[in-house]
């Protein structure tokens, strides 16, 4: 135990020296211009930028890249809240309530409770880094296939919380997202689906792409045709950014319970910062006294999703370093990052001298959560003039941005045929009311859920009782049942507390 | 009139280092990596191109054109333009496979071998709490309960599928192979009990070796590195090496000056001390070979591919 605090303390030494602070301000602020830019994933950024860090120093580089990490994850709600843009997939139901606080002239405000969210929800996730990481990562070992199954399906009844408007819409959008989540190679058999000869679509539809496409592309023809019908007004935003006391009252309770999602599902490996933004997002709404707010603008659904997406960073390094499973596609870039320095992911990277840099850097994590803050306080008004830009940039510029954003996943022109294509789906769905984030919802557990329901019925020579074989099961199961119910039952009890009033 | 010496020479030197090779890239060399940014072959290929770059003159810039199972990156290579400047890693028997089933639009022989970087071998694996200590025990109950023993694998007809049909093809069992998506989520299930047991190569599972025991090797003599670990051909089964290679390769029509000159490039990097103290922190198992042998390898993989994978699946 003593031993410990002593790594820790040594450990805040090492991340203090000039080199890791430079790594710390450096990283962050990439980050946040990644993440602000549609189509540059947090994973892309951090392998970007990989290679800059194998001169380095184990610690330093691997803090540079969280910093990366980090900063990347919170900027993509910049470009969510100004330009209804997701800069990054986990930033996707940011996108939902910023933007509506930015037609309410909000933005700065949107911004600051994102910034200070990020900044709760990453450093409360450093909290279970230092103290759970080995204790946690066992639990998501023992997720085999029925679990996968069940936790896509939980997955799946956020759909029917994030359309509020209708349900049977939400639903036909949940479907629509789940048949084009069969195209590619079937995981099972090797069969090709729906790929028309096109090899590019061996892997599926790559969900990047089909975000750019869902939300900007979209986004873009959806203004485009405004301007056409009417002048476009230019957003404002003189509000103070820094939140008061009462609105920090106000989202507290709802950071908790987004660091508690983000951190677990950040753990699970599999589920990502995409997923667990709409799961903040939801419980957010679900939990709020103020729920008229929501779809008009609720800062609470800001603070939900961006406190998940940021807390999923400390949980999704949990897995990675201790059991040498990446939660989601950047860890499996900071591993890579890990083996480049000669450092094997696993429990002996808490023993001996190697602990030492993994302290390191997990100091250098819990620091790097205040350098997020501040720059990113400090740098919004800057990012803001995106949103002050009149349409007839805008519009151009989101075009160029989608087209450069998709090309660059794999300097690959089908990628940005894909990203058009589902621009136009997008526009459509919007037009017919259909919901854009559950048919991306769909896109991304589909696969997560088939692949666990095949495997899981292989496995058991075809007996459906296998799904229900583990503890782990029943717990998601009944976690299935209440997201199912949740609308339902949280309608009646706000109906019944306006009849009492 | 100093400055002109030192022109001069500058000059002179250039000229020398030109002419020791009568070619040399003129500007910043790509290496096409089929893989995502931050996967095995990818860190490999970093790890060598650090040190090659030295030996090169110019910088080798990695571009990462992942998915199709490999084969979206390899139609990028094979239409690259043959100039010299584009070069990039293949993986075997992944590539000879693609081309068997039809992934892709190249042929084996649009690729001209430079050299082969790593070497990695197949091992049969189970879990650190199986009851079967030897691979004759775990054969002996395949074939006692036929069909019951599950395997897992990185992917349908994927390399480790290939590895475990191998395995039981030549032993005379049944089982059941679960394809999972990866070689990560293949090992994840091997300990979580989903399955009995997997192949994979040795690299994969470098960070799990507390975790699992190996029975076997698919190779042809013990490995140096496992001395106490059987091959399978000593136990009567599948007597020849399998396991996957990395080469690096250039494009039809690039000139043999040009493939000449990354041979020895890379030769001198492979044998460069600092690479070879990096490549062993990042458990890299480099196995050089020049041009010829590399050829060899890939038109051996490549009938193994035609006439043995083929069957397995029938």
């Amino acid at each position: 135990m003593l031993e410990t605090l002593g790594l820790m303390g040594n450990g805040f030494i090492n991340a203090l020296y000039p080199v890791n602070i430079l790594a710390m301000c450096a990283g962050v602020t990439i980050g946040i211009v990644i993440g602000c830019l549609p189509g540059l994933s947090a994973a892309m950024g951090v392998a970007l930028l990989l290679p800059m860090t194998f001169s380095m120093e184990a610690s330093t580089g691997m803090i540079m890249l969280g910093a990366i990490y980090c900063g990347a994850i919170f900027g993509g709600s910049i470009s969510a809240i100004l330009i209804h843009t997701p800069g990054t997939p986990a930033s996707a139901a940011t996108a939902i309530e910023g933007y509506e606080m930015t037609k309410k002239g909000q933005a700065g405000k949107a911004l600051g409770t994102a910034c200070i969210a990020s900044f709760f929800g990453g450093l409360l996730s450093c909290i279970s880094l230092y103290f759970f990481a080995p204790l946690l990562g066992q639990l998501a070992m023992k997720f085999g296939s029925p679990e996968y199954f069940w936790l896509s399906i939980f997955g799946l009844t956020i759909i029917a919380g994030v359309s509020s408007k209708s349900m049977v819409k939400g639903l036909m959008s949940g479907a629509l997202g789940l048949l084009l989540s069969t195209i590619g190679m079937d995981p099972m058999q090797g069969v090709k689906r729906f790929m028309f000869g096109q090899s590019s679509l061996y892997e599926g539809i790559n969900v990047t792409c089909a975000l750019i496409g869902l939300f900007s592309m979209s986004q873009a023809l959806s203004l485009a045709e405004a301007k056409i019908k009417q002048r476009a007004r230019a957003t404002q935003f003189n509000d103070r950014m820094m939140l008061t006391k009462e609105e920090f009252k106000t989202i507290a309770p709802t950071i908790g319970r987004s660091w508690i999602i983000g951190n677990l599902v950040g753990i699970l490996p599999g589920a990502g910062a995409s997923i667990a933004c709409f799961m903040g997002y939801n419980t957010a709404r679900q939990f709020s006294k103020h729920k008229e707010l929501f779809g008009h603008g609720s800062y609470e659904g800001v603070a939900g999703s961006e406190a998940a997406n940021n807390a999923v960073t400390g949980g999704s390094l949990i897995p990675m370093l201790t059991l040498g499973i990446p939660g989601e596609s950047v860890t499996a870039v900071l591993m890579g990052g890990l083996i480049i320095q000669g450092l094997t992911p696993g429990p002996n990277l808490f023993v001996g001298e190697t602990a030492q840099m993994t302290y390191t850097f997990f100091a250098g994590f819990v620091l790097i959560q205040f350098f997020m803050l501040g720059i990113g306080l400090l740098g919004c008004r800057g990012f803001a003039n995106i949103s002050r830009l009149s349409d007839a940039i805008l519009i151009p510029a989101v075009t160029i941005l989608c087209v450069v954003g998709s090309f660059a996943i794999h300097q690959n022109f089908v990628d940005v045929v894909i990203m058009m294509i589902f621009g136009v789906i997008g526009w459509l769905a919007r037009k017919f009311g259909l919901n854009n984030a559950a048919i991306v919802l769909a896109l991304i557990l589909g696969p997560i859920g088939e692949k666990g329901l095949r495997r899981s019925l292989l496995l058991s020579n075809g007996d459906p009782r296998i799904l229900f074989s583990t503890p782990i099961c029943w717990v998601l199961v009944a976690l299935c049942v209440i997201g199912i119910l949740s609308p339902v039952i949280m309608d009646k009890f706000a109906g019944k507390a306006e009849k009492e009033e | 009139m100093k400055k002109f010496v030192i022109a001069l020479l500058v000059i002179l030197l250039a000229l020398m280092s030109v002419s020791a090779y009568a070619w040399a890239p003129k500007k910043n060399v790509t290496v096409i990596v089929a893989y995502k940014a931050g996967s095995g072959t990818d860190n490999t290929a970093r790890v060598l191109s650090k040190y090659a770059t030295e030996k090169i003159g110019k910088t080798l810039v990695i571009q990462n054109l992942e998915g199709g199972s490999g084969s979206i990156g390899w139609t990028a290579l094979s239409h690259a333009r043959h100039d010299g400047n584009t070069i990039g890693f293949v993986n075997l028997p992944t590539l000879c496979s693609n081309i068997v089933e039809g992934l892709g639009d190249y042929k084996i022989d649009d690729f001209i071998p430079i050299c082969n970087h790593v070497n990695e071998t197949s091992l049969v694996l189970v879990g650190k709490d199986s009851p079967f200590n030897t691979l004759g025990e775990l054969v002996a109950f395949a074939k006692d309960n036929p069909g019951k023993l599950k395997a897992s694998t990185n992917g349908m007809k994927a390399s480790n599928h290939i590895g475990s049909e191998l395995l039981a093809k030549s032993a005379g069992f049944t089982y059941m192979a679960i394809p999972y998506g990866g070689t990560a989520d293949q090992l994840l299930a091997l300990r979580q009990k989903e399955v009995d047991f997997s192949v994979a190569k040795e690299a994969d599972i470098a960070a799990i070796m507390s975790e699992v025991k190996i029975l076997g090797v698919f190779a042809e003599q013990r490995m140096p590195s496992l001395p106490d670990v059987p091959t399978l051909g000593e136990l009567g089964y599948y007597d020849k090496w399998y396991g996957s290679a990395r080469a690096i390769v250039a494009p039809k029509g690039t000139s043999k000056d040009a493939i000449e000159f990354y041979e020895a490039a890379f030769k001198a990097a492979m044998e460069d001390p600092e690479y070879i103290a990096a490549a062993e922190k990042a458990g890299v198992t480099t196995a050089y070979m020049n041009a010829e042998d590399t050829a060899k390898l890939i038109n051996q993989q490549y009938d193994f591919c035609v006439n043995e994978v083929a069957k397995l699946w029938e």
